[in-house]
């Protein structure tokens, strides 16, 4: 079925079965692989991205309820070669390890500063709760989102 | 150790090449998955070739391009690696001064730049592929996408070493998008286009099984150590005192399941695998598509962490037969539940102590039983049981006399390799009972650790940790501190936990502080992010994780029955103290945060509530001691 899709800010066309998830399209069709299969099911945030500026599970959407909101992922998220703030600040804090799940870290708190440009940090670790990782670089992430923030540094 | 073996006399140019537009390319058979091995190799080439690092490319473990290597484990890489890479740099520098080709064996007597000279070594550095990482651009090995590349999923079997005796595949091969339904083996699988049309037409397979005959299994007694005469020295003593632990069987659970790409043709084969052992699993590959070896090439992408996971190869394997079959590329992805219920495990342990003090509160004897399973993929092995299911079982106290046997017992469960093997389960055992002994000695913790401790560096990382934490000091109500330390593998490290307990009984990680001593520390914020993800990861095993099985079979195989720390769980801080001594060798920090912290979390919830947890996961139940 033909579906016409709006990621990171242009319309693409995609020809998948109706019931194919938003992750599998954006990675398998889209060469967006940016954004990561983690669990299937919603439980690990591996897989999110911003819809209508909201972090949700891609593994979770199908590709139909996809086609009414605006996409960005993990790739969309630069201007040109000037990086999100929480990007930049992700390197500098060296907030990651395998870096399998910072995508999904990433784009939780790109939607959370975007809503509440000075969050606690009670709200980052909510924010964030659902993007699991295994390495355990949870307390350097949450210094990132600080540093993004601008609260600390 | 077996297999480590001596150092080989080496090539330059199998390790260092210099390309036309002045790139260096540095070579090893090493692996990179989020440990920073790319970027602390790149540092030491950078400084011994006296070039900027952005010239030095690293190319790690592609079988065709680089040396032979044994696998990337065990906390070895920079130990191991970077003499070898560093006498070849200064070598190629040497050649390319007197304008001579880079070519030639390494000599004895290669002169290294002095310490003085070095710009990158021993800096901080951001890892050269964060950028990649923070854009999405990074690709792992479940991102590798080749041109006509096709689905593939395996049947899995009932039991495993169940035998196939009879495929039906009438309904499956009507599928939609499905191209081909293999069997070779006891090895089932589909497939097709996409992927969802490979595990719908798998679903539809009807495959009969012939269920495997039960065998009991072996167990390996291992005597580690015995001085003689401990049981008298224990039937003499003034006091004694006996505990018993068990920890249960838990699982890597990378974020990402296991993913393989296989390019298999009659000609060679081509696989993009996450592996820690390259050449071993190109060794297997072969054999399982029937290719010589040097038709094979074995190309590491990053998987999703590895902990110890990928020194097991089962997605490469199983792409290269279907790929064989189907006569296309073919992506293997393991699903959340198959990652959970297939993968192995870190086997259960259940240790015992007996251990007598003399009249000064001393330790006079020690007796130690540790009951556990194969810690290693390559199936019991007598000559390595010592270094892998008996890790760390001997404690770094000096004790006069000490019985210390390993019985490696059989599972029904699949065990493997594990972050730190068995260390951070004897070290859960070891620094829980020195707490309780040293309060049978009426000492304080680390007074009655160091008081047992000869090797000046042990002691120097107690003392730093203890000094940084605070140790002592009163702390608010329902909290506690707990200390423990060790030497693992040649790296010295001793940690201090400050834990909340509230009236459930549930534990909260609010700090800890770490003292780490390496040796020659080549990136230093590389090594405390390792020590903190170890100290984050192993709190998670130590609070919160278990593997529940029947029949051998994995029954909780999701995150909502496998729970792992989250962000609401992670500590306020994690202070890491880098006090490598630069003339020391390096050894590694992949591992040694992650055995020390169980412990110090017991010790911390003793501390904090006189509720002593021998157990884990320390859930609520246990910790309210009722």
């Amino acid at each position: 079925m033909k579906t016409r899709l709006r990621v990171n800010g242009t319309e693409r066309e995609v020809d998948v079965p109706r019931r194919a998830t938003l992750l599998s399209v954006l990675r398998d069709d889209l060469g967006l692989t940016g954004t990561r299969y983690g669990c299937g099911a919603g439980q690990c945030g591996a897989c999110y991205v911003l819809a209508d500026g909201r972090a949700v599970a891609s593994c979770l959407m199908t590709v139909d309820q996809a086609a009414a909101a605006d996409i960005t992922t993990i790739e969309g998220l630069a201007r040109g070669d000037r990086l999100h703030p929480v990007q930049e600040a992700f390197i500098a804090e060296d907030a990651m390890q395998c870096g399998y799940c910072t995508s999904g870290m990433i784009i939780s708190a790109a939607a959370l500063l975007a809503r509440d440009p000075r969050p606690s940090d009670a709200s980052i670790r909510d924010a964030l709760a659902p993007n699991l990782c295994r390495c355990g670089v949870y307390v350097r992430a949450i210094r990132a989102v600080k540093r993004a923030a601008g609260t600390v540094l | 150790m077996t297999g480590w073996g001596e150092p080989r006399k080496e090539r330059v140019e199998q390790r260092i090449r210099v390309e036309p537009d002045g790139t260096v390319v540095a070579l090893s058979g090493k692996v990179e998955f989020g440990q920073g091995i790319r970027t602390a190799f790149a540092q030491l080439v950078a400084d011994e070739m006296a070039v900027p690092i952005e010239r030095v490319r690293v190319v790690l473990g592609d079988t065709a391009q680089v040396p032979w290597d044994m696998g990337t484990f065990g906390s070895r890489s920079v130990a191991q690696e970077a003499p070898a890479l560093r006498r070849a740099a200064a070598f190629a520098r040497e050649l390319l001064e007197r304008g001579a080709p880079v070519a030639g064996e390494v000599p004895d007597d290669v002169r290294l730049r002095p310490a003085a000279e070095r710009r990158y070594v021993g800096q901080p550095m951001p890892r050269l592929e964060a950028r990649d990482i923070v854009t999405g651009e990074a690709t792992y090995v479940a991102d590798v996408r080749l041109p006509d590349m096709a689905h593939g999923v395996i049947v899995r079997p009932p039991a495993r070493g169940a035998t196939v005796r009879a495929v039906d595949d009438a309904a499956a091969k009507a599928m939609p998008g499905v191209l081909a339904v293999v069997r070779d083996g006891d090895v089932v699988g589909v497939v097709a286009e996409r992927d969802d049309q490979a595990r719908a037409a798998a679903d539809a397979l009807d495959v009969a099984w012939s269920m495997p005959a039960r065998t009991e299994g072996e167990t390996l007694e291992v005597a580690m150590r015995d001085d003689g005469g401990v049981d008298d020295a224990v039937a003499r003593a003034a006091v004694l005192l006996e505990a018993e632990y068990t920890l249960p069987p838990i699982s890597n659970a990378p974020i990402g399941p296991s993913a393989a790409v296989a390019d298999v043709r009659a000609d060679g084969a081509t696989v993009y695998a996450g592996t820690q052992r390259p050449f071993g699993l190109r060794e297997q590959l072969a054999a399982a598509i029937g290719l010589d070896e040097e038709r094979v090439r074995v190309l590491p992408q990053m998987p999703s962490g590895t902990y110890g996971r990928n020194s097991s190869a089962d997605a490469p394997i199983e792409a290269a037969i279907l790929s064989k079959h189907a006569k296309r590329p073919v992506h293997v992805q393991w699903t959340r539940a198959e990652e959970f219920a297939y993968a192995p495990t870190r086997p259960e342990a259940y240790l015992r102590i007996g251990a007598a003090l003399d009249g000064a509160g001393r330790i006079a004897a020690w007796r130690y039983d540790e009951h556990t399973n194969v810690h290693t993929g390559g199936g019991l092995d007598a000559r390595l049981a010592p270094m892998t299911s008996g890790r760390n079982a001997i404690p770094p106290y000096r004790i006069p006399k000490a019985r210390v046997t390993l019985y490696v017992e059989p599972t029904p469960l699949r065990t493997a390799s594990f972050r730190s093997l068995a260390a951070a389960e004897n070290v859960f055992a070891i620094e829980t009972f020195m707490d309780d002994l040293a309060r049978l000695a009426k000492q304080d913790p680390l007074a009655f650790r160091l008081a047992h401790v000869d090797d000046p560096r042990l002691r120097a990382v107690f003392e730093r940790v203890a000094r940084t934490s605070g140790w002592g000091r009163k702390t608010e109500p329902r909290r506690g501190l707990g200390i423990a330390g060790t030497i693992y593998h040649g790296t010295y490290i001793a940690e201090v936990a400050e834990v909340e307990v509230d009236e459930s009984g549930r534990v909260r990680l609010v700090r800890v502080w770490a003292a780490v001593d390496p040796g020659l520390t080549l990136n230093p914020d590389g090594v405390r992010n390792q020590t903190e993800g170890g100290i984050q990861q192993s709190a998670s095993w130590t609070l919160y994780e278990e593997i529940r099985h029947r029949d051998g079979r994995i029954v909780n195989t999701g995150w909502d029955t496998y729970p792992i720390a989250t962000f609401r769980d992670a500590p306020e801080s994690i202070e890491v103290d880098v006090m490598g001594d630069p003339t020391t060798p390096s050894s590694g920090v992949g591992e040694p945060g992650a055995v020390c912290i169980s412990a110090a979390i017991g010790n911390g919830v003793f501390a904090a509530t006189g509720v002593r947890v021998r157990q884990l996961p320390m859930t609520p139940e246990r910790v309210r001691g009722r």
